[in-house]
């Protein structure tokens, strides 16, 4: 049985095929200004990679916040409720998954099975979310890429305002004009950051195992600074910007399997 | 003037006139929605869905009402003692302002940290907005939050302003003694302005048409604790328009719109599928017709949910409460009615010597009785009563285990995709819950 999840995120648009629960293939696109376009050539691109035809596609269930612009997916899910499947199915030990995307952060709570227990989302200010990052590298004047690295040869911690985005950024500035070193503005920036991300898994209750989803996952400046505000070590899957399109690639699995 | 600013009179009649005409677009697009939502929706809702056009038949009644020499008392707040204003032979209705666009104009007044329930209902005055806050003769302003504290006296360069303080601790005698002085003040002030004396005589009849209409709204209330035959949007528009209809005409039209649900009861003809997730709102007050999102999403999401009971002062919390009278004698009249204003109160304002446990076992009753699946805990930015007391209403609950949801919003149009993700999830979640 083969499905399809497709994850209409804000900034990029995430699709994941499943032969019986196994990933096929993923794809990954920029929404652009046209995301429903944007959303279609993901969709062949990665049928094409695995080889699939349309009509071999039992079910596909859309998520992300512009769920609704896949019009043709059979059914939605949430993020919360996508991101919980694909925690359980990618470390059954996870009982937290903390997925941030580029304009929203979240974490749930979940069992073994992936059902969603409990969920908290951030406050209504992208400064807990992905944009936060790439917008005080731009202020840092480094690459997105080369900043965590950079961050881990930081001797010693200073403090930015992680409260509000615009206010980051004039207190990078500000540090700059005191000529910190680089490395040690670029944790600060990572350390505001997991503290806000923190402060919001911390209204949930942190569970372990604590898994972390969503392509900021894949920055190793800030999974060290999250460790370090939560006091416990992270699971990051293989490929944690998917795990919106394997969530719901797993529902709509499900989905087949009930009316079966 | 201590505080409105001087704007050109053409400014002032462009704005009023472009708010006005987003306010009847989105009246009556939200009760579309309601309709849509339910295709076979209760006929009596008709009448309802009339009554709470603001710039309508209601208006011209007060109008026309005012004309013949009757006073009009207007009131923020679900403490002004009703009775008393009906028993002058004078016109109680409720002023809150769910403008959104006049929460922007209340910012040249205000910094937009206020509650924007607060700074849209100044900015309502600033263009002579609100139909009943302008043919109010005076208004009833009690001092419960911070903002309607301020907002009376940023409202008195316009108009007269009866200020009723409220003791913040409920449950000491010396509350209630204080208490009954504030009516008492008041009720001279209502006959001051209407040159009527309330007499023991007119104080019964006025108690006792009030009490008919909390037997209608309890009824309401009741029926909403089944399987559901009305929505909760539907419902809250009822309970809303009681604060500014004539009340014996809405007991009637209410106690008719009971017998009809009453009969889909019989009928079993379900306003939505009997297993759809039971929501209920507590928080902020929701003001028709702009502040009307939450409720649209919820019954509009996907999966669908239904919004049972709410706990808001805007709608469900207004008649609950008969005022309950021993002796008819003037002086039982006025404690009982005293008595039923602060003692039944479940608002936030209030602190007590067991720590407001009133507002709490009012919460788990309803919880309880009308077999609540989630809440959703609403706040606007700014409203910190609602805020600071979440913590603990969410630790009761989890030790119930019923899901709390916050969530928290401003008097805006932008944040509905924002709001919707959520909500979507919570209801998924309650589904979820549900099915294992």
């Amino acid at each position: 049985m083969i499905t399809a999840g497709i994850d209409m995120g804000t900034q990029s648009i995430k699709v994941a095929i499943l032969k019986d629960n196994e990933p096929m293939s993923q794809e990954l696109v920029f929404s652009g200004f046209e995301p429903t376009r944007a959303a279609e050539q993901a969709f062949e691109e990665a049928l094409r990679k695995a080889k699939f035809s349309h009509n071999e596609i039992k079910h596909i269930t859309a998520t992300g916040a512009g769920a609704e612009m896949a019009h043709y997916s059979d059914s939605t899910i949430s993020m919360v409720g996508a991101v919980a499947r694909a925690g359980a199915y990618s470390f059954p030990s996870a009982r937290t998954v903390i997925d941030i995307g580029a304009e929203e952060a979240r974490a749930v709570r979940c069992d073994e099975k992936g059902t969603l227990l409990n969920f908290v989302v951030n406050e209504r200010c992208a400064a807990g979310a992905g944009t936060f990052i790439e917008a005080m590298a731009r202020a840092l004047e480094v690459n997105l890429r080369e900043m965590g690295p950079l961050s881990l040869k930081a001797e010693k911690a200073s403090q930015i305002n992680a409260t509000c985005v615009i206010f980051g950024e004039s207190d990078v500035v500000t540090l700059i004009h005191r000529q910190e070193p680089k490395p040690e503005i670029a944790r600060a920036i990572y350390d505001a950051m997991a503290e806000r991300i923190s402060s919001m898994v911390y209204r949930l209750g942190v569970n372990p195992d604590v898994m972390l989803v969503g392509g900021v996952a894949k920055d190793v400046g800030f999974v060290a600074s999250l460790e370090r505000k939560l006091g416990t070590d992270v699971l990051i899957p293989e490929n944690p910007e998917f795990a919106g399109a394997l969530g719901a690639a797993l529902f709509a699995a499900k989905r087949v399997g009930e009316s079966n | 003037m201590k505080y409105f600013p001087e704007i050109p009179k053409k400014e002032i009649d462009e704005i009023r006139n472009s708010i006005k005409a987003t306010s009847m677009k989105v009246t009556s697009e939200n009760i579309e929605r309601m309709k849509k939502t339910v295709p076979n929706r209760p006929k009596t809702m008709t009448y309802f869905d009339e009554i709470s056009e603001f710039f309508g038949q209601r208006e011209h009644e007060i109008r026309a009402a005012k004309e013949e020499g009757r006073k009009v008392i207007g009131y923020n707040c679900m403490f002004a003692p009703i009775e008393l204003i009906l028993a002058a032979d004078a016109i109680p209705v409720r002023v809150n302002s769910g403008w959104y666009d006049a929460s922007r104009l209340g910012d040249r007044i205000v910094p937009v940290e206020v509650c924007p329930v607060i700074r849209s209902m100044i900015g309502a005055k600033m263009v002579g907005l609100s139909p009943y806050l302008e043919l109010s003769d005076a208004v009833i302003n009690t001092l419960t939050c911070d903002g309607m504290t301020k907002l009376g006296e940023i409202l008195s360069d316009h108009k007269p302003i009866w200020t009723i303080c409220a003791p913040r601790v409920k449950d000491s005698p010396q509350s209630m003694v204080f208490w009954r002085e504030e009516l008492k003040t008041t009720k001279q002030k209502i006959e001051d302005l209407t040159g009527n004396k309330i007499t023991g005589k007119k104080l019964r009849s006025a108690i006792e048409l009030l009490q008919k209409a909390t037997k209608a709204f309890r009824r309401l209330q009741d029926i909403r604790k089944g399987s559901p035959v009305i929505m909760g949007r539907d419902a809250m528009l009822v309970n809303q328009t009681s604060a500014w209809d004539d009340i014996e005409r809405w007991t009637q039209k209410t106690e008719e719109l009971c017998n009809e649900l009453e009969k889909r009861v019989h009928q079993k003809t379900w306003a939505c599928p009997p297993d759809t997730p039971r929501v209920m709102v507590t928080g902020t007050p929701m003001v028709w017709p702009d502040n009307w999102k939450l409720p649209n999403l919820i019954e509009e999401s996907n999966p669908q949910g239904v919004l049972v009971i709410d706990e808001l002062c805007s709608s469900d919390r207004l008649l609950y409460d008969p005022v309950g009278v021993d002796e008819w004698t003037m002086d039982d009249m006025f404690n009982a009615v005293a008595e039923r204003y602060l003692l039944t109160s479940t608002c936030p304002c209030f602190t007590s010597k067991d720590g407001n446990e009133d507002r709490i076992n009012w919460l788990l009753g309803k919880l309880k009785g009308f077999k609540i699946d989630g809440v959703i805990y609403y706040v606007v930015r700014g409203c910190m009563l609602y805020a600071m007391e979440y913590t603990r209403i969410k630790r009761i609950l989890d030790r119930k285990n019923i899901p709390v949801y916050y969530l928290d919003t401003e008097y805006t149009r932008e944040d509905v995709g924002q709001m919707k993700t959520r909500v979507e999830a919570f209801l998924e979640m309650l589904k979820a819950r549900a099915e294992t």
